[in-house]
């Protein structure tokens, strides 16, 4: 029986699972709450979080085990809750104007990211492959009703429909692949399964190639990997664009937070056999992910393209780390996506604040002439778009150029060399936007209005941080640093 | 006393304030717009001129040294400095940025603010490349100016400014990236590939002066591919044939603001990587790929100068000539020797003088007549003599005859170029016969002979303001013509400190490597660069 002081270290979770419920129950008692209430009380309850995981952070100065070895408390797992904590209280600010114009409930969908963003919490801490899973289905299910929550359009059901059947049938792959692990290493538990199935291969067991190639097809489904990518966009542009930024951002931070875990803690063992896997879909992912993007007319269906071409990049990081590049290794990848998670939040606020009447607006034409019209928007969407190409001052520049240089020092020098073609490629279809916004003219003479104060302040946010990792990146790389200080297997 | 302030970051940030000042002023204010723009282009340049002064010759190689912690997790610091020959092209480029500040002021008549603030955040980032020590420092100022000037010429450009900028800003970075690559292999190779005290690590450090000390004994293949990452950036930027192709396209493009900062001071950046970067850090590798850079230098010129003669546009006919002038700088750096590098560098300052000067004249005869066609001119000298005048001038500095700028800069370099190998000289003297050709020819049928063109009856004449930022490059140029001495002084020893560098590679190695590691360790050192 495990003590019960054990479930403190979990207490983050469960104040914002139980707010979600909560914000279930009373927001559809009667009247319910309003838009702006409920919205009110998610980020209230966010806070609340993040003031918890960090009482959490100061009681564990290490790493913790709990509740029979089925969760850790460490550094790691605090980086991620946290970064996962603050990019839904930004899609929270990117939501509410979203949801006044749709017309539709707003409770339950800001009780579904409560849920969803739980699961994440969950995912960054679980500790074998069954608690993984299960956190990760708690945040998938949440994520396919919110990808259809507009359900009165077309392109959402279909969005979620799309994602619900693939999402279902890459969980139903990966669980089957931790079974066959557990039938070869007889523990789902990842510190001792990473010496299980070193012995089993030593005692030719030939279902652990099977299992871990399962398990990581079902991971790269997670973070949008080709060739496990195919669901990205249509579910990307069918979704409300909040849920788009919400599935971009942190649904991918949770996700690649377990695959390190998985393939570092739990397949340590195996690492001469899955690099060379790692490499070909890292550069895969970067080369189609990139080609698809140059042709998109959508501007949610580029930035789609652009998410999985920036998964590519994310896993030259994770590759690296495994040639015992241990200087920049790892902490390259999470710096990149802690840049990538506000850049991306930013470029997606100035979609939804473009958008009209739900989903119009969304073509690179939308975008004519508005540095004219409005040219802050402008000047903070070429902020977006530069620091996505990987151009100085920003921190898309940082993180790009950590990952090449942990790739060049671990020996994977021609990796690095795809990466930096394909992001000089990239620059054409973020630029085209550039070029729309000031270079072409539009009969349209209105400025966009910027009556969502909490849409303005989310772009201003994310543009000073990404302006900040750029011109300073240092004390973010300490954080990225001290997150892996004890991760297990490096 | 100026070192007691950290004036070049004042230089350098001076722009970026200003830019900043000018997103606070009403876009319709126009007016005033252009006044401040320019004031604080003139504030910089004339920030910039003490430093002329206080420039100690003979002192330390790197003067105004500014040192502080930036990003200690990778060992890059904000270091700037500059040498005698970055001296020389910081002047340039705030003297290039006051003329290219007044040439617009007409010229530019749409969406001036957003105008001014991109011109000032490029000097920013230009500035920043020829000051920064620190090699990733310079990188980020690298590529930083790629933005502002992908503006400039993407909304204030010519008919096809869409397809130029894009040209232009992809071929770019794809050159620096993979620079980039090379500068993070030769950071590597600095922290854990050198077999000093077995197994202890060098300092992580993107310092430029760390790496010209290293540079020598870094193993010759990993130098070459080094090099080969560092060529693709900086060729491009030169631009060297074959890498060429957008040039034309950009200045064409580009209004005759872009056009002058262009030819002016980006160019040199290309070449001033050369001279500060591939030369000094990877000796053996120039020594070793030297045939192919002064072969591209040569077809370089001799290529420029034939296609420039072919052109029917006066800006594309400025363009391709670049292309040529800058393959003499090329071939005089790669002469490594003392003239060769001297000649080099000062026919970089030269270039940035004479073509800007023939891009501010072609653009005020654009301004007035709306066409670059030489066809569409010819008797201009009747009406408008002072400009041909000063057109006359330019022109002559262009092609190098002596009492001008030109002469010094091509002489040397032919001097440098003959002790090397004496029929290169004679290859690149016949590009000196082909710019005489393709600059008269070009100056012939736009000034002489009658009016044919009625539309040129009644053009106006230069004013005060076109006269006023012509007459400095004028005077500037009759200054090197005549009396170089003071700009020789300064390139001197940096000039000598980068020739030792490259020349006495091979024999410093085998002086220095035994002292610096044992002698057991040496091959260590091959094999971790292989």
């Amino acid at each position: 029986m495990p003590n019960p002081q054990e479930f403190l270290r979990l207490a983050p979770e469960i104040l914002l699972a139980s707010a979600g419920l909560l914000l279930l129950l009373i927001g559809t008692i009667g009247r319910g709450l309003s838009n702006r209430q409920s919205a009110l009380v998610a980020v209230v309850s966010l806070v609340l979080t993040g003031v918890d995981l960090f009482a959490v952070r100061r009681s564990v100065p290490g790493r913790l085990l709990i509740l029979g070895d089925s969760f850790v408390i460490d550094g790691f797992a605090i980086f991620w809750k946290a970064l996962v904590l603050i990019a839904t209280a930004l899609v929270i600010l990117l939501s509410i104007r979203f949801l006044e114009e749709g017309g539709y409930r707003a409770a339950e969908y800001y009780a579904l990211l409560l849920l969803a963003t739980s699961g994440m919490m969950l995912m960054a801490s679980g500790y074998t492959l069954l608690t993984i899973w299960i956190a990760l289905e708690t945040m998938a299910l949440s994520s396919y009703i919110l990808a259809g929550y507009f359900k009165r359009h077309l392109r959402s059901n279909e969005a979620a429909l799309k994602y619900f059947i693939l999402g279902a049938l890459s969980s139903g792959i990966l669980l089957y692949g931790i079974s066959l692990l557990y039938g070869a290493a007889g523990t789902v538990q990842l510190g001792e399964l990473s010496r299980g199935l070193a012995d089993a291969v030593a005692a030719g067991n030939v279902l652990v190639p099977l299992g871990w190639l399962l398990l990581a097809a079902g991971l790269f489904f997670k973070v949008s990997a080709v060739p496990f990518h195919i669901w990205t966009p249509d579910v990307y542009v069918g979704a409300p664009t909040p849920v788009t930024a919400y599935l971009a951002v942190a649904s991918k931070a949770a996700s690649f937070a377990i695959l390190i875990r998985i393939f570092y803690e739990g397949l340590g063992s195996l690492q001469d056999d899955w690099k060379w896997i790692l490499a070909g879909v890292s550069a895969a992912t970067m080369i189609w992910g990139n080609l698809a993007a140059l042709t998109q007319d959508n501007v949610k269906r580029m930035l789609a393209y652009s998410s999985i071409a920036h998964a590519g990049y994310v896993l030259i990081g994770v590759l690296a780390a495994s040639e015992g590049a241990s200087e920049i290794g790892l902490w390259s990848a999470i710096f990149y996506l802690l840049a990538y998670t506000f850049i991306t939040i930013g470029a997606f606020a100035v979609v939804i604040l473009l958008e009209r009447k739900e989903y119009a607006g969304e073509t690179c034409a939308d975008y004519a002439g508005l540095a004219q019209r409005s040219p802050f928007l402008a000047a903070m969407m070429v902020i977006f778009l530069v620091a996505l190409t990987g151009i100085p001052p920003t921190g898309g520049f940082f993180g790009k150029v950590y990952l090449f240089a942990a790739a060049v020092e671990a020996g994977w020098t021609w990796l690095a060399v795809v990466g930096v073609v394909t992001s000089a490629i990239s620059l054409y279809y973020y630029f085209r936007i550039v070029v729309y916004m000031y270079q072409r003219d539009t009969t349209e003479t209105a400025a966009v209005p910027l009556q969502a104060p909490a849409l303005v302040v989310a772009i201003g946010f994310c543009a000073a941080a990404t302006l900040l990792l750029g011109l300073y990146p240092e004390p973010f790389i300490q954080i990225a640093k001290s997150s892996l200080i004890s991760l297990g297997g490096m | 006393m100026l070192n007691d302030i950290p004036i070049l970051s004042i230089i350098c940030y001076v722009p970026l304030v200003g830019a900043l000042l000018l997103l606070f002023l009403p876009k319709d204010r126009s007016a005033l717009i252009r006044q401040l723009a320019t004031g604080v282009a003139l504030l910089d340049f004339l920030l910039s001129v003490p430093l002329w002064f206080a420039f100690q010759r003979g002192g330390d190689l790197f003067q105004f040294r500014e040192s502080a912690d930036w990003i200690e997790s990778i060992g890059a610091r904000y270091e700037f400095g500059i040498d005698g020959i970055a001296l020389l092209l910081v002047l340039l480029t705030t003297l290039l940025g006051v003329l290219a500040f007044l040439s617009s002021w007409k010229a530019i008549a749409t969406r001036e603010k957003e105008y001014y603030v991109f011109l000032l955040l490029l000097q920013t980032g230009m500035l920043g490349v020829f000051m920064a020590l620190d090699f990733f420092l310079f990188y980020v100022f690298w590529e930083v100016m790629l933005v502002p000037m992908y503006f400039l010429i993407g909304i204030w450009g010519g008919p096809r400014k869409l397809y130029a900028a894009i040209k232009f800003f992809l071929y770019t970075l794809v050159g620096s990236v993979l620079m980039l690559l090379g500068i993070l292999a030769l950071y590597f190779y600095n922290w854990d590939g050198l077999p000093v005290w077995g197994g202890l690590h060098n300092p992580q450090t993107f310092s430029i002066l760390q790496f010209h000390e290293i540079g020598h004994l870094i193993p010759a293949d990993l130098q070459i591919w080094i090099f080969l990452a560092f060529f693709v950036g900086f060729a491009i930027k030169v631009p060297m044939f074959p890498f060429h192709t957008w040039l034309p396209d950009a200045h064409v493009e580009a209004p005759t603001a872009g056009s002058v900062i262009l030819a002016g001071v980006l160019l040199k950046m290309g070449t001033y990587g050369f001279v500060r970067f591939s030369l000094p850090i990877l000796p053996e590798a120039t020594r070793e790929l030297l045939p192919w850079m002064a072969g591209l230098s040569i077809i370089g010129i001799l290529y420029g100068a034939m296609v420039a003669m072919a052109q029917k546009d006066m800006k594309k006919l400025v363009a391709y000539s670049s292309v040529s002038h800058l393959g003499f700088v090329m071939l005089g750096l790669f002469a490594l020797n003392g003239p060769g590098v001297n000649g080099a560098v000062l026919q970089m300052i030269n270039h940035g003088l004479s073509t800007g000067a023939l891009f501010l004249l072609v653009g005020i005869i654009y301004e007035r007549r709306h066409t670059r066609m030489i066809a569409d001119y010819g008797g201009l000298s009747a009406v408008m003599p002072v400009y041909a005048t000063l057109f006359l001038i330019i022109t002559m500095s262009s092609i190098g005859l002596p009492t001008l700028n030109g002469f010094i800069g091509e002489l040397t370099i032919l001097v440098g170029a003959f002790n090397r190998t004496w029929w290169w000289a004679a290859l690149a003297a016949l590009g000196i016969v082909l710019g005489a050709a393709y600059m008269l020819w070009m100056y012939q049928r736009v000034f002489f002979g009658p009016i044919t063109n009625p539309e040129n009856e009644n053009v106006q004449d230069l004013n005060w303001r076109e006269i006023a930022y012509l007459v400095p490059i004028v005077l500037l140029c009759f200054w090197i013509g005549l009396y170089p001495r003071p700009f020789f002084a300064v390139l001197d020893q940096p000039v000598r400190y980068v020739v030792e560098k490259v020349d006495a590679g091979l024999d410093t190695r085998l002086a220095i490597a035994p002292s610096v590691a044992p002698a057991a360790s040496t091959g260590t050192a091959a094999a971790a660069g292989e």
